[in-house]
């Protein structure tokens, strides 16, 4: 059993003189059901690991592998697929199309797949109806609170059902109260079976949740899992991570083995 | 989550995952950003309408024109010929045998044939006027009327009776300039000091514009009264429509086989056919008109999706992080270009067709759109659309996912 999502030594330079160091030998890994916070001052690197466990971006050095597959062996093309598949994505703007229904914009998180409009409607409504929306499916998102309007964005993120869901500062639009029921929304969905990864600069939001992974200066400085990755190489198959696992393994299927 | 059970997503996936589009969402993805903008859309898409209204009313204005010619020629015929006679080598006009009329006759295929004497006097209104007028006096035969297949606005043309009789039929502008528009008046005119009565008065011809200048008389009375010597002048003749060029080819034998090389064989319907083909420069000139505005337009839609790509960043990177190819962004804006221009091309079609239908209808003309052109116009909008979108497309498709996605 290997983790979703597994980091090793990455690091990212950005051209310049001197070269920008953003990321510094991270390594990470983060097994199937995890709920996690990567928390980090502006500037600490955390929105590039985003992008870079997003398949967004590739490290300049170091590894990163999604169920198992080496993101360096695939292409452009071939991450694209991947995303498709396996990765949602929340952002701290929603990027929601403003013309659109909650329905068809939750239902575009399918449409890379090739799945046929009927059916996509058809899940998108049964997504928005985890997020607490199943009511609101034909508002268009001016029309919706900013609370609202995550929803539908974790939505659409959760409704091809991926391996993983990043969530880019997704309280960030939001005030405070707002912000607890978002977090809540995505503690409740853990316990259903996602993997959530969310990136914070908030530490309270980040304390909240069962895992904390702190960043500075592009580096991890600290883990609550509390392992190097020597030790998850290492490790035992079962028993990494909070004590619920197993069932949530066993709602989620085994898309986890690769 | 009955959604999992419903989902196509491949469990237990193979290592690569593959981006796929089915075409009704690539078009559905492609026409959104113009469906969310109608007011842009539609003025980006005026210019290109514009283009193609002008084209295809130039091609429908020109194709009506031409229909109404054609139609023209189709009911006068093309079987009717004139012989006249030719230069012969010194220069000078040659005379065609008094025999001629007879013996073109005698040609199988010939239908029916009339001579014509231009006599070389004048005709007056009355005995004060001396002006000719411009008007020709010919000496005729009843056959005439037939064979041009004229017909008279008052009166009757020359019979085998009034051939012989001091009367006159008169050409549509020689009686205008004349002076007659009826014959209530029982009107009489002058020729060389003789009078004639008027009996007819003939419709404007429309093959033979030089006989609504002529004033006709019979043979008969042309030496009867003018002491003229008779010599025809011209020859008209309706040859059966299958021969018409194997009559042609013998006539200047038959007419004058002594020098057949000063007889000129003529197709009155000829010079019809030409002015059918006259305003192929002018056409040409207004389709480059037409073909400029399209490519101003072309350029239009091209600035508007360069914008647009600027504008939609942050749409892009979400579509990229939902797992569009570079190739999927490309595509979705070409298609959203190709199909502004294509609705332009259809605003452009309608409103040329329209144009031409209402010029034409004010011209008396059959309106003929060409149904080629319409889908000329509507094929080129299109692939000017999508070449416009080359460019923006390409921009969009580069767009690195991590910065679009980026709060700006």
């Amino acid at each position: 059993m290997s983790p979703v999502l597994e980091l090793v030594a990455v690091s990212k330079e950005y051209p310049g003189t001197p070269p920008i160091r953003a990321l510094d030998d991270v390594s990470l890994a983060v097994d199937a059901g995890e709920l996690i916070a990567i928390v980090g001052p502006s500037g600490s690197g955390k929105s590039t690991l985003m992008n870079v466990i997003g398949t967004l971006d590739r490290p300049s050095s170091g590894q990163v592998l999604i169920e198992g597959n080496r993101l360096s062996t695939l292409t452009d093309t071939g991450l694209a697929g991947l995303r498709s598949a396996r990765i949602g994505f929340v952002f701290q703007q929603f990027h929601l199309m403003e013309g659109s229904s909650a329905l068809d914009n939750v239902a575009t998180g399918l449409v890379y797949k090739g799945v046929r409009r009927q059916l996509r409607l058809q899940m998108a409504a049964e997504a928005l109806s985890r997020v607490g929306l199943g009511h609101r499916l034909d508002q268009k998102p001016p029309k919706m609170s900013g609370g609202e309007r995550q929803r539908v964005a974790i939505a659409r993120a959760i409704v091809g059902d991926p391996a993983i869901v990043l969530a880019d500062e997704p309280t960030g639009n939001l005030d405070s109260h707002t912000s607890t029921e978002i977090i809540s929304l995505m503690q409740r969905l853990n316990d259903e079976g996602s993997t959530i990864i969310v990136i914070t600069h908030d530490r309270d939001l980040a304390d909240g949740l069962p895992r904390q992974v702190a960043m500075r200066d592009g580096a991890i400085v600290a883990d609550t899992a509390d392992v190097s990755i020597e030790t998850v190489a290492a490790r035992p198959l079962v028993g990494v991570g909070s004590s619920n696992d197993m069932t949530k393994r066993t709602n989620r299927e085994g898309g986890k083995q690769a | 989550m009955s959604a999992d059970k419903d989902s196509p997503v491949v469990k237990n996936a193979p290592l690569r995952w593959r981006s796929k589009i089915r075409p009704s969402d690539a078009i559905r993805n492609g026409t959104h950003g113009l469906r969310s903008r109608k007011g842009r859309t539609f003025l980006t898409a005026i210019g290109i309408a514009i283009g193609i209204a002008s084209m295809v009313a130039v091609l429908g204005i020109s194709a009506s024109s031409k229909a109404d010619l054609i139609a023209q020629i189709d009911r006068l015929g093309t079987n009717l010929l004139k012989v006249e006679p030719g230069s012969d080598i010194f220069g000078d006009s040659a005379a065609l045998p008094k025999a001629s009329p007879a013996m073109v006759r005698r040609i199988g295929p010939v239908e029916s044939a009339a001579s014509v004497s231009k006599l070389g006097t004048s005709v007056q209104r009355n005995e004060f006027l001396k002006d000719d007028n411009g008007i020709a006096v010919l000496a005729t035969e009843p056959q005439l009327i037939d064979t041009i297949e004229g017909s008279l606005s008052h009166g009757r043309f020359l019979d085998q009776e009034t051939s012989s009789l001091p009367v006159v039929v008169l050409g549509s502008v020689a009686a205008e300039r004349l002076g007659f528009n009826s014959l209530d008046s029982t009107p009489t005119v002058k020729i060389a000091g003789v009078t004639f009565a008027v009996i007819g008065i003939l419709d404007q011809s429309e093959l033979n514009p030089d006989l609504d200048r002529a004033v006709f008389i019979g043979n008969d009375a042309a030496g009867k009264y003018l002491g003229a010597k008779v010599v025809p002048t011209g020859i008209y003749l309706r040859a059966n429509p299958d021969h018409v060029e194997t009559v042609r080819s013998v006539l200047p034998q038959t007419v004058n086989p002594a020098d057949p090389n000063e007889v000129k064989v003529s197709r009155p319907s000829d010079a019809l056919e030409a002015r059918a083909e006259v305003d192929k420069n002018l056409q040409n000139l207004l389709l480059g008109l037409g073909g400029v505005s399209l490519i101003v337009g072309g350029v239009g839609i091209a600035n508007v999706m360069v914008i647009s790509v600027l504008e939609r960043r942050g749409e892009i990177g979400l579509r990229r992080a939902l797992g569009a190819t570079r190739r999927h962004i490309a595509g979705q804006f070409v298609v959203e270009s190709a199909s502004l221009s294509l609705l332009g091309g259809v605003i452009g079609v309608a409103l040329g067709t329209a144009v031409t239908y209402f010029y034409a209808h004010r011209q008396g003309w059959i309106v003929a759109v060409p149904l080629a052109g319409l889908a000329a116009g509507v094929a080129i909008a299109l692939v000017l659309g999508a070449i416009a979108g080359l460019y923006p497309s390409v921009r969009a498709a580069r767009l690195d996912p991590a910065e679009a996605v980026r709060p700006s």
